[in-house]
């Protein structure tokens, strides 16, 4: 039990929170405010970070341009994907969305000349001969590792710099997306979750508002696709499984799909859950091999999500009449 | 134009329909559970491809490891698939009915399922690849093509239950009960049909017919491991949906088309062929380009509101 009480530990779980946090808020807007049910959000997150691997590494853009283009290549993906599928009803979209994301991925998988493939983005050609592609941002996380050695010492790693630049970036996105929420955009939507032809009849165009949110929402998931590859500065295709979307929901249902204010919490929840079942050695965890680890952690998000549709469908913070409304 | 480097181009022709009518058989099975239960429950059921991997696993345990008859392992595996099903609608399913959960609380529940399901499976079998205690190497030459015999066996043995089932669904009784539920859920429930039994039935037919399915793929494939539903999962929705999505013996056919059709795919008439690991691929974009074009399914009413 003594890793629980290592700073390191909790410093790596609130660096995930953050960047989950980023990403589920994504959803959030997209379920929470305009109810579409992205099942393919995890694509967004994919496409920034391979667009930020392949731009730095291939092409030796800098970072910041290339995290740039890659979140708008992200809004891209989510203008494509709701211009295409987003005229079907709830269940057919869900289905469509998964598509995509399994579609870019099975693209990243198979196209080693530009992504790397199966080895992942070590293996994206490269002139330099230098496999990382952060050197940027590794500049501002030294400096800011730098700062705080004097006062704690070791614990001021490389994750504790990643959560101090992401965190305060999630606290932003979290109150964009509150003031979000009060506006007459966010109205009309709410309007258009529980009937869509109130909002019609007075002549907003239903459909265009809907896809603004997937929109906005893709931005979000592809901004946690910028955070996630300058925490971990490599990716693979396994990164970017269909499982990820659903970390995505859990934290979202956890605190709530209505609630911003939930979702720091529910973010820092599923980092402590991802934490304990990724990076920990203690007893009983430390009975397990790697491999049986995740599937723990995937196990644990199965009874997560189970036991609070179950149980307490509008999460911890939610009202209830706006969840079984569907 | 029919450029191949082994024999002529009928034999490909035949090799690839022969391949694409074995998968699509596959799928017809297991797509006819998918959209049972979205007929009858308005449940995508995320779980399916798991259940295949579950029905597979099990019938190697009991086949392999306890050397006991194969047709008896599998049928032990349909009823195991079926046990979880109905353990699962009595103490899951029928609570959230009962609560009126919606299409997100069914989807996230089914997901939850098959998020749990998989590392069991894990915990139980292990990671290792496995194959059936057949003999997968013995093949007949049809016209050059390349025919293998489990492939041939698995071909008559899923085209008798896809004949099986739709004879059910058009003759039993609790099959015309399911439809007629399915139709128009109030009217079912004042002309007397009991609501839970039809939707236990349900349940208990796709639990077997995932596993049979697991069985027919894990065959098939000649090995296998915990990944194979799972990875099989969006084909089977793209066969529910070619199929129209809710109608038992469109999935039926939406299966057999897109298996033809995914292996077909392959041929250098399509142009110049789509690699055979894009397979999936094929399926996915067959999926989003049904749902673009002709959302309703191929027997499908324009009425449904898409």
């Amino acid at each position: 039990m003594e890793a629980f009480i290592q700073p390191g530990f909790w410093i790596l779980v609130l660096a995930m929170a953050g960047i989950y946090g980023v990403f589920s808020l994504g959803l959030q807007i997209q379920y929470g405010v305009a109810g579409v049910m992205n099942f393919g959000h995890v694509g967004m997150m994919a496409i920034t970070g391979y667009a930020i691997a392949i731009l730095v590494i291939r092409f030796q853009w800098s970072f910041w341009w290339a995290a740039f283009v890659g979140v708008a290549l992200a809004a891209l993906g989510g203008a494509l994907l709701g211009l295409s599928t987003l005229r079907l009803s709830g269940d057919y979209f869900a289905i469509a969305s998964i598509a995509f994301a399994e579609i870019t991925r099975y693209w990243i998988l198979n196209s080693d000349g530009i992504t790397g493939g199966a080895q992942g983005t070590l293996a994206i050609p490269n002139p330099r001969g230098f496999g990382g592609y952060t050197d940027e941002p590794e500049v501002i996380l030294t400096w800011i590792t730098d700062r705080l050695f004097p006062y704690i010492g070791d614990n001021a790693s490389r994750d504790l710099a990643v959560l101090l630049v992401v965190w305060p970036f999630f606290f932003l996105f979290l109150w964009i997306s509150a003031r979000l929420q009060k506006t007459s955009w966010a109205r009309v939507l709410r309007a258009t979750r529980e009937d869509d032809d109130v909002p019609r009849s007075l002549g907003k165009n239903v459909f265009r508002f809907r896809l603004q949110a997937l929109v906005i929402g893709s931005v979000f998931g592809g901004i946690a696709g910028a955070f996630w590859a300058v925490q971990f500065m490599l990716l693979a295709p396994e990164d970017f499984l269909r499982i990820v979307t659903f970390y995505g929901w859990m934290i979202l249902i956890l605190a709530g799909a209505t609630r911003v204010k939930g979702l720091a919490i529910a973010a820092i929840f599923f980092g402590f859950l991802y934490g304990a079942t990724r990076f920990v050695e203690f007893w009983p965890i430390s009975l397990l091999s790697a491999p049986e680890r995740s599937y723990l952690r995937i196990f644990l998000i199965g009874v997560v999500l189970i036991a609070l549709m179950v149980k307490r469908p509008q999460g911890l913070f939610g009202k209830r009449q706006e969840m079984v409304l569907e | 134009m029919y450029a191949s480097n082994e024999g002529w181009p009928v034999t490909d022709l035949i090799q690839y329909l022969f391949n694409g009518l074995v998968a699509g058989s596959i799928f017809a099975i297991a797509a006819v559970g998918i959209s049972l239960l979205y007929s009858v429950l308005r449940l995508v059921n995320f779980a399916a491809g798991d259940f295949l991997t579950l029905g597979a696993f099990i019938t190697y345990f009991f086949s392999v490891t306890l050397e006991l008859n194969f047709i008896l392992s599998i049928i032990i595996s349909m009823l195991a698939g079926m046990a979880i099903c109905w353990f699962l609608e009595l103490v899951l399913w029928r609570n959230l009915r009962r609560n009126k959960a919606g299409t997100l609380a069914l989807f996230l529940v089914a997901t939850g399922v098959a998020l749990m399901l998989r590392p069991i499976i894990q915990y139980i079998f292990g990671t290792e690849t496995r194959r059936f205690n057949v003999d997968i190497l013995k093949t007949y030459d049809f016209f050059g093509a390349r025919i293998p015999q489990t492939q041939l066996v698995v071909l008559v043995f899923a085209t008798i239950s896809i004949l099986l089932i739709a004879l059910f669904m058009a003759k039993a009784r609790i099959g015309k009960d399911m439809r007629a539920y399915a139709n128009n859920p109030s009217l079912a429930a004042v002309s007397g049909i009991n609501v839970d039994r039809v939707v236990m039935a349900t349940w208990l037919i796709s639990g077997a017919l995932g596993s049979l399915a697991g069985v027919f793929q894990g065959l098939v494939q000649g090995q296998f491991n915990n990944a194979m539903g799972e990875t099989l999962l969006l084909s089977f929705f793209a066969a529910v949906v070619l199929g129209t999505i809710g109608d038992a013996y469109g999935a039926l056919i939406g299966g057999l088309l897109l298996g033809l059709f995914m292996e077909l795919s392959q041929l250098d008439i399509f142009f110049g062929g789509v690699p055979s690991n894009y397979k999936p691929v094929v399926a996915f974009a067959a999926l989003v380009l049904v749902l673009l074009f002709k959302p309703e399914g191929l027997f499908g009413y324009r009425s449904r509101k898409v």
